[in-house]
């Protein structure tokens, strides 16, 4: 009797194992199909002009302002974050109360929502700073929203670096800061480069925290302290205007079509990284 | 066996649901008038809505009696995709904004059209102001004196209804430099091509717009972070003290609902009802 | 190369302190978020009254006498949040020991992919999704049970952030239900457990730590999600009624209103932001609980 019971509620787990991944992919092949079926009869030459006018709804100003703000905040954020990361693992004994500041301030600001990342960059930097809506106070605001991720990655990747490297260092007469630029962080680059993957994602795809700090302006920003709006702002602008509702859908499909880019940049990454990690 | 029998149950199960999910989607009878009204309005704050609730008598003695159960649509375009998928909603957008996916209904019998809006016998409708401050720069002064030229109000024209009888010739010109304008998302789309028109002009010109709200916008130009301020709702007392409003176009605010809504007419006592909560039903209108 | 041996110790010491002050950021920037936040929420709070603010039923900001109460928007985002793991949990760790222990090597390689797309779409583009799929779907849904309503409401966010709290998941569970020794896995075997029951009863609750930690994950990012919400959940700010109806999180609160506000209501939206800030916190005491409990197993 026991043993058909168990048949039975085996039977019943693999079921609803198989039927929630098929829920699982059945909603996400939907999503991406009802995105590029809407999108792509949009994508018309227009949609890519360099000046955004009301009849062309030109996204190409959006792009290059995408393009400023992920490579100008990554310049802020990735030294900082790797700085950070070799001063948790290279520097400080484990157990240490800064590193235990630290970590919790990290993990703290990574689940802080956008929008409260905007509310403090408008403060802080749009009106504290004087910033106004800028591309400025957007950059400033992302670097602080990506900094936990490029910490996090980088931290793992630092620490999976073998001792060896080290030792062998110091014992050919070394000093730290050598072992740490030359030896360490050479050999943790694919799970840094993995880690500002990611946090160019999150820089590509955030609307809410931009929205108080960079502004809406359609244009290609002339200098750090014009305003200009990224890819997803200008698909929440597009769809709140109610004239556009192709070309939203237009956009979405550029998005994914970036997000498909980074992501097959991390995986090939990755795959690089598990290579080299189980050769050494 | 068993197993490969299982996952194969499973989905077929899930694909024949999914099926039955989209053909429910796809309905059956048309518009049933007993069922609820489902009422759309715009955020606090939205020029839209504040035009909206002073025409009809909403907005009164400092209480915004809009009903707390109508659902709060972030933008025009949430509202006309709301109600252009719901036969039981009704909401407000301009004019300027109306498409074929919604229907724009009688107000007192009087068609929701650009002409009845100017002969004055269509009640709904609002104007876009400009507020600016007395320390206006000589550049901000040359665009907005453009904006309410002939050739400006040309363009207003295009989609819009111009706020100026007969207005003269634009004279101005010449400037370079940077003008930042903020304000109501309604206003944007035409700025927009005031922008196009005055840089065409004068091409040291460079014009930002922001489309932060009427409010938004209106603070900005008090504290300085715009030259110009634009305001799809008239500018309030405590406002004015700070600003000065120029009246740049006019525009209509459509009532519209469901294509599929068998509501042709309401009068505008009805539509307050509506809006306030007191009429509740599609039947209770008769 | 040929640094001479001061030189060489100034440049150590010096790197040392770069790297210490680059650590400290991290710890500035939160501290800079709660002064500035506090600095301009505060008074708000205060003038309110803190009970008014917190337990108010009524949102009107807009009144020549406003009342700021955040109460609806505190149980909307409960609610929401609720709905969100209710709908999106079982489906992510049912997934999550699909793809471990289940799925054939040819469907991994489109699912795990798919998966990875998903958590990187932006979340304007899931709204928009929202609005045109599920809202006209939860309508139907809602006029078959209840005869009314517009779709726009709690439910479709629910559905909508179960979707979207998917990938975070279905990733982080994978990789702990990965973690646990595949010798789990064979003992179980061994002693005559079928593949479906070792994978259930033994391999999953070594991995229950991790998994829990991914559905904390899960609801941080529900409770913080924005744009979305705003474009799905019908936005009232009235006490939540039922779940086909709309309610407003607090975090469309912030989006919907900023724009537009001034004075004491905007001051009471960045108060709104320190309740959000405050729920966060509270998420993320009990992620390090959960996590540090979990510690000596993981290593």
């Amino acid at each position: 009797m026991a043993k058909i019971m168990r048949k039975i509620t085996d039977g019943i787990l693999f079921a609803a194992t198989w039927f929630f991944a098929a829920i699982t992919l059945l909603v996400l092949l939907f999503i991406i199909a009802h995105i590029v079926i809407n999108g792509v009869p949009y994508l018309e030459p227009r949609l890519f002009e360099f000046t955004f006018t009301s009849e062309n709804v030109s996204m190409m100003p959006a792009i290059i302002s995408t393009v400023f703000m992920v490579f100008l905040t990554l310049i802020i954020a990735v030294p900082l974050g790797i700085f950070t990361s070799i001063y948790l693992v290279e520097y400080v004994k484990k157990g240490n109360k800064f590193v235990m500041l630290i970590r919790s301030a990290a993990e703290m600001l990574a689940g802080i929502p956008s929008v409260v990342y905007g509310l403090f960059g408008m403060l802080m930097f749009g009106q504290f700073f004087g910033l106004g809506w800028s591309l400025a106070a957007g950059v400033l605001t992302l670097s602080i929203m990506i900094l936990p991720v490029v910490i996090r990655t980088t931290e793992e990747a630092l620490k999976s670096v073998g001792d060896g490297y080290r030792e062998g260092g110091y014992a050919l007469g070394s000093g730290k800061l050598r072992v740490v630029f030359r030896l360490v962080l050479p050999s943790a680059v694919p799970g840094i480069m993995a880690g500002v993957i990611l946090a160019m994602g999150r820089i590509v795809g955030e609307s809410a925290a931009l929205i108080f700090t960079a502004g809406t302006v359609p244009q290609i920003p002339q200098t750090l302290g014009a305003s200009a709006r990224t890819l997803s702002v200008h698909m929440w602008a597009l769809s709140g205007e109610g004239h556009h509702v192709g070309e939203a859908y237009a956009t979405a499909v550029i998005l994914l079509l970036i997000v498909l880019v980074i992501n097959t940049a991390a995986a090939v990454i990755a795959k690089i990284f598990t290579a080299k990690g189980s050769g050494a | 066996m068993k197993k490969n029998f299982l996952k194969s149950v499973v989905m077929a199960v899930v694909l024949t649901a999914a099926a039955g999910i989209f053909s429910a989607c796809g309905d059956d009878g048309g518009f049933v008038e007993g069922r609820e009204i489902n009422v759309i309005s715009r955020e606090d704050g939205s020029g839209t809505r504040g035009a909206f609730i002073d025409v009809m008598g909403i907005y009164v003695g400092g209480v915004d009696r809009t009903t707390v159960n109508a659902e709060i649509a972030p933008g025009t375009s949430h509202v006309l995709t709301n109600i252009a998928g719901d036969r039981y909603a009704i909401g407000y957008i301009s004019l300027g904004s109306l498409n074929d996916t919604v229907r724009a209904i009688n107000v007192g019998g009087v068609a929701a059209t650009e002409a009845n809006v100017r002969n004055g016998s269509y009640p709904l409708f609002r104007t876009f102001y400009l507020a600016v401050s007395d320390g206006i720069s000589p550049l901000a002064q040359d665009f907005l004196d453009f904006m309410v030229s002939a050739e400006g109000q040309e363009i207003v024209e295009r989609n819009y209804i111009p706020a100026l009888e007969s207005p003269s010739p634009f004279t101005g010109g010449g400037h370079e430099g940077t003008i930042v304008v903020a304000g109501s998302t309604s206003v944007a789309p035409l700025m927009e091509r005031m922008r196009e028109a005055y840089i065409a002009l004068n091409p040291g010109v460079s014009i930002e717009i922001q489309s932060v709200g009427s409010g938004g916008g209106i603070n900005a130009a008090r504290d300085g972070m715009a030259d110009i301020g634009m305001s799809s709702r008239d500018l309030r007392e405590g406002e004015l003290v700070y600003l000065n409003a120029i009246a740049v176009a006019l525009d209509g605010l459509a009532v519209i609902v469901n294509n599929d809504n068998t509501a042709t007419n309401l009068s505008p006592d009805q539509i307050h009802d509506i809006f306030v909560g007191e009429i509740t039903r599609w039947n209770e209108l008769d | 190369m040929n640094s001479t041996k001061p030189m060489h110790k100034f440049r150590e010491i010096f790197f040392e302190y770069v790297f210490m002050f680059s650590a400290g950021i991290s710890v500035l920037a939160l501290v800079m978020i709660f002064v500035f936040l506090f600095a301009n929420g505060m008074p708000a709070i205060a003038e309110i009254g803190l009970m008014e603010f917190i337990f108010g039923r009524e949102w009107r900001p807009m009144d020549a006498s406003p009342s700021f109460g955040v109460l609806p928007m505190i149980a909307a985002s409960i609610y929401i949040t609720l709905g969100a793991m209710v709908i999106g949990v079982p489906v992510g760790i049912f997934t999550a020991v699909f793809l471990a222990h289940m799925c054939p090597a040819r469907l991994y390689v489109v699912l795990k992919p798919t998966v990875n797309l998903l958590a990187g779409i932006p979340s304007v583009v899931y709204g928009f999704f929202g609005i045109v799929i599920i809202v006209p779907f939860v309508r139907e849904i809602s006029l078959f049970f209840t005869g009314g309503g517009s779709g726009s409401s709690m439910l479709a966010a629910m559905i909508l952030l179960g979707i979207m709290i998917l990938p975070t998941i279905v990733n982080i569970s994978e990789s702990a239900i990965r973690a646990v020794p595949r010798s789990y896995y064979e003992g179980s075997l061994a002693l005559g457990a079928s593949h479906t029951r070792s994978v259930f009863s033994v391999v999953l609750p070594a991995a229950k730590s991790g998994v829990f930690a991914s559905v904390i994950l899960g609801v941080g990012r529900a409770v913080g999600e924005t744009m979305a919400v705003v474009m799905v959940a019908g936005n009232q700010a009235r006490m939540p009624e039922s779940i086909f109806r709309g309610g407003r999180a607090l975090t469309s609160n912030i989006v919907i209103e900023m724009g537009y506000a001034e004075g004491l209501h905007r001051d009471s939206l960045i108060a709104t932001g320190i309740v959000l800030l405050v729920f966060i916190f509270i998420i993320n005491i009990v992620f390090t609980v959960v996590t540090r409990k979990s510690a000596p197993s993981a290593d």
